[in-house]
């Protein structure tokens, strides 16, 4: 068994542990500070129905815009425009889209790089590069609408920006990372 | 900043819509009222009373891309064909598309009347001796602003998602919230921050170390880390709440929200197990084998997102936003 395995194994049982393990250690923990705990309980979850609603026009917004980009074929534009700066750095011309995208859209990008990987297979360098900037990132635009529509801020500041440099230099460290081990 | 990046995703959105909608109506792309000519292996012969043959259109890849001028499919075409005849050489057509159709006529067909199917005018039919085939030349219905009926579709299909994404939360929602506030009353969530006041003091030096935004921040992290998104989005919500709190301007975002949500969208995943499932799903030898690589490429993210957001909350334009009226 080699240390990936190992590092594997041990970080999956925990994810398995996890959520039962908080659970139980919650309960007695006010079990033993005598808290109410169903009355404790009920006062919190009251709050779940108001946050899940108040997120609703925020990412309504979101999703429209994200949705007519998406059909359009702007993003074929948009490849075609930015592939000769990207081949600058090495960087696949089919793995372009999969950078734009995933900032933009979860099932998109995950669509995308099942794709990707169906067409050059998942252990080629490009299906390595795909399914490592997917994980390398979450979809930024939806975080920020549920984030910050559950408080209702419209005024988001830096957020969108500091959120895609934070993507742009996730999948420019896939890229290098990728390029370092896997690249011919 | 928001603002234009929303406005200019709709604005280019429908620039390009019109745009490749108008370039497909001057080079007819669809070739509405151009004749196609194929052969048709009829299985079923018309029973007295209804003149409709049912089979099969056969046609080359080759003869196929070139009359759409389209890189041609990878292996001869058959597609299903029901042909019913008012007259010895007219009559109106069928296509029933399915997985094994062509990509294109499927394409086409998402903006036709009926979405899996594409319907169609006779121009002429010439059986063969035997009556089991035939060579027919047949036009399509047109179609039209492919683009623009797919953007109306998608604004209206992602605006039905959106609601069910939320709703879907309520349950989670309502079950973490719930677990949160019994760790609160206990004292439990008061002992997890301080353990990690050290770093959050550096992290978020706008946030009393004691303050219960600490601990959800926390909570929300370590779920996150751990790929547990139903434990982390709930812990999240209740952290950006507890930051609200400390917000001296409602509505507006604080310099420790733009921290943690970049925290967030860096997506530091020890096991990014959704690209884990997809990779073993078609078929990789290593599905695991991204496991370092996703760790180095989120940490890249992370880092520079917190540092962007660290040095982008000094610009005078984002300090301004923060100042609170007292006129």
């Amino acid at each position: 068994m080699t240390v990936g395995d190992l590092f594997r194994s041990i970080i999956s049982f925990i994810s398995v542990i996890a959520i039962p393990a908080m659970i139980i250690i919650f309960l007695a923990w006010g079990f033993f500070k005598k808290v109410k705990m169903y009355e404790v309980f009920v006062e919190g979850a009251k709050e779940g129905f108001d946050t899940a609603v108040r997120i609703i026009p925020y990412l309504v917004a979101m999703l429209f815009a994200i949705g007519v980009f998406r059909a359009s074929g702007a993003m074929d534009v948009l490849t075609s425009v930015l592939s000769p700066v990207t081949d600058l750095i090495g960087m696949p011309s089919e793995a372009l889209p999969m950078a734009l995208l995933r900032p933009l859209s979860g099932s998109g990008s995950l669509g995308l790089m099942t794709e990707i990987m169906k067409v050059h297979g998942p252990d080629s360098f490009l299906g390595v590069l795909v399914s490592t900037m997917y994980g390398s990132s979450e979809t930024t635009f939806y975080v920020l609408a549920v984030y910050f529509g559950s408080v209702q801020i419209k005024n988001t500041r830096h957020a969108v920006a500091a959120g895609l440099i934070a993507d742009f230099f996730g999948m420019l460290g896939a890229l290098f990372i990728c390029k370092i081990l896997f690249g011919s | 900043m928001l603002n234009y990046i929303w406005l200019s995703l709709i604005a280019i959105a429908i620039l390009t819509a019109v745009g490749n909608d108008i370039r497909d109506e001057s080079r007819n792309t669809y070739r509405n009222a151009i004749p196609f000519e194929a052969k048709f292996n009829i299985q079923k012969t018309p029973v007295p009373g209804r003149q409709t043959w049912e089979g099969e259109l056969v046609i080359s890849p080759e003869a196929f891309g070139q009359f759409y001028n389209i890189k041609s499919e990878e292996k001869e075409i058959r597609q299903s064909l029901s042909l019913t005849l008012s007259s010895a050489s007219e009559g109106v057509l069928l296509l029933a598309l399915d997985g094994a159709s062509p990509a294109f006529w499927r394409q086409m067909a998402k903006s036709a009347t009926a979405r899996d199917r594409l319907s169609g005018k006779v121009r002429s039919i010439e059986f063969s001796e035997d009556k089991s085939s035939a060579n027919v030349r047949f036009v399509l219905e047109p179609i039209h602003f492919v683009k623009l009926k797919a953007i109306t579709q998608a604004a209206l299909d992602f605006a039905n998602t959106a609601v069910e994404i939320s709703i879907g939360l309520i349950g989670i929602m309502a079950l973490w919230l719930g677990l949160i506030k019994i760790a609160e009353e206990a004292g439990l969530v008061k002992v997890l921050t301080k353990i990690l006041a050290p770093i959050t003091k550096r992290v978020f030096p706008d946030v009393p170390p004691n303050h219960p935004a600490v601990g959800a921040m926390i909570m929300n992290i370590a779920a996150n880390m751990l790929g547990l998104n139903n434990a982390a989005t709930p812990m999240g919500l209740k952290a950006m709440k507890e930051l609200n709190k400390l917000n001296p301007k409602i509505g507006t975002a604080t310099n420790a929200m733009v921290t943690f949500l970049t925290i967030n969208t860096g997506g530091l995943v020890l096991i990014p197990a959704t690209a884990i499932a997809v990779r073993a799903a078609s078929g990789s030898a290593n599905p695991g084998i991204i496991i370092g690589t996703s760790i180095v490429g989120a940490t890249c993210a992370t880092v520079a997102g917190v540092a962007a957001a660290r040095i982008l909350q000094r610009l005078p334009k984002y300090k301004k936003d923060m100042e609170v009226d007292r006129g």
